[in-house]
């Protein structure tokens, strides 16, 4: 066994604090660039004494201009350092698709693989906090579509810490989508510094009955949900993908081969969403093993509200994975 | 400030070797030999070259969709180049790019680039390296006065002028965004003065005149290595052959009477007048150098002609590290 | 191609020239860009000058008379045109189809060639290549860049106000303005040439970016003015031998080279922000009408741009003469406008309906503002100018 580590009590954002510290600490060459990161420590807290610790060359103010950060962070990955950049709601990917899709993701290839570029790029997603349409997106389909990016989406802070850090160290592009109702969560986090492997899913819960897949938040409401299943006699096991792009395929299926039902779960709006990929490859790989088919959590087809209780509607909960396994149970 | 003879003749070489590479290219495509689109820079050599002749390996430019002239200038190999024209492994992106994204990180250049204005931010952070590392090299990034209308330039300069980058903005205004005529598509006629707006110098250059961008470029380079911030350096110029290809898609978007009155200013043509004046070259020296370049443009066709498709086993190489 | 007689005497004509402010001496002056939006804007105000003096006659007879007529040069990038939409001043175009080059200016000046005053906007090169078309025209040159020795900062309101005032000829054209003197260029076997502050010889082989910036490639200067207030080739040879625009004379500077030892080195400026070791082996007074002679191989700067060269054994002779444009002083014509009574109207000398428009100041003066508008209280044209006669 390895030795013990030692851990303590921490927020989400103040693990993503201490990742961003940790890399900059690790990394000459790598910096952290976004709007309001280095004055303000970031709009959420993520970046709070890094200013003070590595200095305003390392430590940079952005214009709102994502087009030029990203484009900033391409073209200095390209010529050797390794970025941060924050960009500070995924709904802002709008302002910068162009460098994100045609630059960033592509470049490599492109040159036939004479460009590395090594680039984290951080941005909060979510809802569930009356920020409306524009502020509360779960994007990350789009980036996890881009052949050349990788994608990973923490759930606890233990996990925001080591895949940041793991990120800053991968030669590719990888986006953290981080959540932003989660950032108060509490979690055991490592003093030390640390990688949680991109790629690999963990398993929060084992269980018998019924899979759920899902990442970022909804890994909460997943195991609630399951601890209320639990209850009612239905054993859930519980898959955090943490990583969507590449995504733990063999993890899915090995628990749908033991479980024999799975349900998809995450807050992105489910036509088109990841679910569909998930729910795609569990049946083409362990189609023999499903006694049902493959359920979908997302949220409705509809922006994100304002109003508290339409957003509350809209936003996809324990409750509602409660209800679905039940069906799917009850339906065979 | 003034170029030197072996700085005239590496200007006039560079030139010439742009235009024999991309009139043979030219050929080559409207026979079908070279497949996909070619956008060529006959016509606009001077800018290059003169911007060319300050840099070396060690710095760096962003291309555009028309960027053959833009590597062949920064020390691009014939053969490489038609390799990647052709599509074959031996080319600079081993097939995987073509004509729009050819590019040589060795060579400081960080891509031909198929979507117009995507250059400007990426030189930015090419530029940010520079100051990062505290070295002298520079960035330079070439765009037209079609991509002056995309945000990403906007953005780009805006944060080059912030931090002092060293940074070159070239404007390569030849007159056209793609088949759209200047006076439709921006209500100025100078992209200099789009400089104003991000607190950075906007020169106005002849891009027919290689001295003359060697002159002003060597001036905002001076500045940029100096810490003193980027320049944008708009250079009048004009392409001789269409948006893409040479006779193009045969669209009526400008006369020929336009285009000879360009031609009247050939900028090899101009240049070569000059210096058999001058006596730094004279005639047949000036066509010793278009023979010899000739051939080596003939050879690297034959290598590329020669050399192997990508193994469709690389298909999907490189699309991670 | 000039005006028809009559109508040239109350012809105002505009000449921008879109490409001044955005050379390379953005970097080697420190320079901004001087975008064309702030020309547009320029000629507005001069436009609004220009139609505030309209109508503004002291007796029903003068009301009546005939408007100024503005006539401009189409310049490449509208200028002119885009300003003259918004004014209720008529303003036409002349007849010429640009070309984007200094050779629009000088089909401008020849077409405008009879006109009461002209208003460029430009720099020394733009003046001169007016010059070169209408050498004696009645000038007022408005500066749009940075350190020019012909034009001035002038705000364009005053300018425009001044230009209508002396077309209408309110105002004598002799009284306020100053006859400029001019470098006439003789280049053997070739075209004669024009410059109204310097002509330099240079080592340069190309006239490239054009700016000559470097001392080193100097070789000498024939100059109408040499003002050591000023920066660039005119700041240079007034830290040598100053010499004021009214005097009857011009200057020659020889540079050092390694046939002309240097007498004299100055720590002068040379561009703006920008100073630099000049060495220098004479400097000689000439007379007007005297000529200089230069051979071969050089290149010719005139009025800080590279224009021409010189083949090894070509002949070049520069003599000053004072037969340049006739530039007239936007303070000095106000001044005696002002003077004359001309600038305000008595309150009782106008009756009800008898004019349209706000009656200037009408109930709006104090019984001793009455007397005369401060500017012009004891002060005579003269004496205004006089302290200003090296910079007009």
């Amino acid at each position: 066994m390895a030795e013990a580590v030692a851990t303590r009590e921490l927020t989400y954002v103040g693990a993503i604090a201490e990742a961003a510290h940790t890399v900059l600490a690790e990394q000459d060459t790598a910096f952290v660039a976004g709007e309001d990161v280095a004055g303000a420590g970031g709009v959420f807290g993520s970046y709070r004494g890094l200013l003070d610790a590595y200095g305003e060359e390392r430590v940079i103010d952005t214009p709102i201009s994502e087009e030029g950060i990203v484009g900033l962070a391409v073209g200095a990955a390209a010529t050797g350092l390794r970025p941060i950049i924050d960009i500070m709601f995924m709904d802002f990917m709008g302002e910068c698709m162009d460098e994100i899709a045609n630059q960033m993701a592509k470049m490599r290839y492109m040159f036939g693989g004479s460009a590395s570029l090594p680039i984290t790029i951080v941005t909060m997603s979510g809802g569930g906090m009356n920020m409306a349409a524009q502020h509360s997106q779960s994007l990350e389909a789009w980036i996890c579509h881009l052949p050349g990016l990788k994608v990973v989406a923490p759930a606890t802070p233990h996990d925001a810490k080591g895949l940041i850090i793991a990120a800053s160290r991968d030669d590719n592009p990888v986006f953290v989508v981080l959540n932003k109702l989660s950032l108060r969560n509490t979690g055991e986090v490592p003093e030390d510094s640390y990688e949680v492997p991109i790629g690999k899913a963990r398993t929060v819960r084992e269980g018998s009955d019924l899979t759920i897949v899902t990442y970022s938040r909804m890994v909460h409401e997943a195991t609630t949900a399951a601890e209320a299943l639990a209850e009612e006699g239905i054993d859930s096991e519980v898959i955090d993908l943490r990583s969507l792009q590449p995504m733990d395929t063999e993890a899915m299926v090995a628990s749908v081969q033991k479980t024999h039902r799975a349900i998809v779960v995450h807050e992105a709006v489910r036509f088109g969403g990841l679910g569909g990929e998930i729910a795609s490859q569990i049946q083409e790989l362990a189609f023999d093993y499903l006694d049902a088919p493959v359920a979908r959590i997302g949220a409705p087809f509809s922006p994100v509200p304002f109003a508290a209780n339409l957003e509350q509607a809209w936003l996809p909960n324990a409750p509602k994975i409660v209800a679905a396994a039940k069906e799917l149970l009850g339906s065979e | 400030m003034q170029p030197d003879d072996d700085t005239l003749r590496d200007i006039h070489r560079r030139m010439v070797r742009i235009r024999v590479f991309e009139t043979e290219a030219g050929k080559l495509a409207e026979a079908g030999r070279i497949p996909g689109a070619l956008h060529l820079y006959v016509g606009q050599e001077a800018v290059a070259a003169g911007i060319m002749a300050h840099l070396s390996a060690d710095d760096w430019i962003t291309s555009t969709h028309r960027g053959h002239g833009h590597l062949i200038a920064k020390g691009g190999a014939f053969d490489r180049m038609f390799a990647e024209l052709f599509g074959r492994a031996t080319g600079y992106c081993r097939g995987k790019g073509g004509s729009m994204h050819i590019s040589n990180m060795e060579l400081g250049m960080l891509g031909a680039n198929g979507i117009v204005g995507a250059g400007p931010p990426i030189a930015v952070g090419a530029a940010f390296t520079a100051k990062y590392r505290k070295t002298d090299r520079v960035a330079v990034t070439f765009f037209g006065d079609g991509a002056s209308n995309e945000g990403s330039f906007h953005e780009a300069a805006n944060m080059a002028a912030l931090y002092k980058l060293p940074a070159l903005f070239v404007c390569e205004n030849n007159g056209y965004g793609e088949y759209t005529a200047q006076a439709n598509h921006q209500a100025i006629v100078d992209v200099a003065d789009r400089a104003a707006g991000y607190g950075m110098p906007g020169v106005i250059v002849d891009g027919m005149d290689a001295v003359a961008v060697y002159e002003a470029a060597g001036a905002a380079l001076e500045r940029a290595r100096a810490g003193e911030g980027p320049t944008l350096l708009e250079c009048k110029t004009y392409r001789f052959f269409d948006h893409v290809g040479v006779r193009g898609m045969g669209l009526s978007y400008r006369t020929d009477a336009e285009l000879e009155e360009w031609q009247k200013r050939d900028p090899i043509h101009m240049f070569e007048e000059r210096l058999a004046e001058l006596g730094v070259l004279s005639q047949e020296q000036a066509a010793e150098v278009h023979d010899g370049i000739m051939a080596e443009v003939q050879a690297g066709i034959e290598f590329a002609e020669q050399s192997p498709v990508p193994d469709v086993a690389t298909l999907l190489d490189d699309v991670y590290a | 191609m000039s005006l028809p007689e009559q109508a040239a005497t109350r012809v105002v004509g505009i000449v921008a020239n879109p490409a001044s402010g955005k050379d390379v001496r953005r970097l080697t002056a420190r320079a901004s860009v001087f975008d064309n939006q702030e020309k547009a804007a320029i000629v507005r105000r001069c436009l609004a000058g220009i139609a505030a003096q309209q109508g503004r006659g002291q007796t029903a007879q003068e009301d009546s008379r005939a408007a100024v007529l503005v006539r401009y040069l189409p310049d490449s990038h509208n200028i002119v045109a885009s300003a003259a939409d918004e004014t209720r001043i008529a303003a036409t175009p002349l007849d010429i189809e640009a070309s984007g080059t200094a050779a629009d200016t000088r089909a401008a000046a020849q077409a405008l060639k009879g006109a009461a005053a002209v208003i460029t906007l430009g720099g020394d090169g733009t003046n001169r290549a007016f010059a070169q078309g209408w050498l004696d025209a009645p000038l007022i040159p408005l500066s749009t860049g940075t350190n020019n020795a012909f034009p001035h900062m002038q705000e364009a309101t005053a300018a425009g106000f001044a230009a209508a005032l002396v077309a209408h000829g309110d105002v004598p054209l002799a009284a306020v303005s100053e006859r400029a003197k001019a470098i006439h260029v003789a280049i053997e076997a070739e075209p004669d040439d024009l410059a109204l502050i310097d002509a330099v010889a240079t080592t340069d082989r190309f006239l490239g970016a054009r700016a000559i910036v470097d001392p080193r490639t100097w070789i000498m200067a024939v100059l109408t003015r040499a003002d050591p207030a000023a920066v660039g080739m005119t700041g240079v040879a007034g830290f040598a031998l100053p010499l004021a625009a009214s005097c009857d004379s011009g200057v020659l500077i020889e540079f050092a080279a390694a046939e002309r030892p240097a007498t004299r080195v100055l720590h002068a400026p040379v561009a703006p922000g920008h100073f630099a070791d000049v060495a220098v082996a004479a400097t000689h007074s000439v007379a007007l009408n005297a000529p200089v002679h230069l051979q071969g191989p050089a290149t010719l700067a005139f009025d800080g741009e590279r224009e021409r060269t010189l083949q090894p054994g070509q002949r070049a002779t520069f003599t000053v003469r004072r037969d340049g444009p006739h530039v007239i002083s936007v303070r000095r014509t106000l001044a005696h406008a002002a003077t004359a009574g001309r600038l305000s109207v008595e309150c009782g000398a106008l009756g009800a309906g008898e004019r349209e428009g706000p009656p200037l100041a009408r109930g709006a003066l104090s019984a001793g503002e009455r007397e005369g508008p401060p500017l012009a209280r004891g002060a005579r044209p003269a004496h205004l100018t006089s302290s200003n006669s090296t910079g007009d």
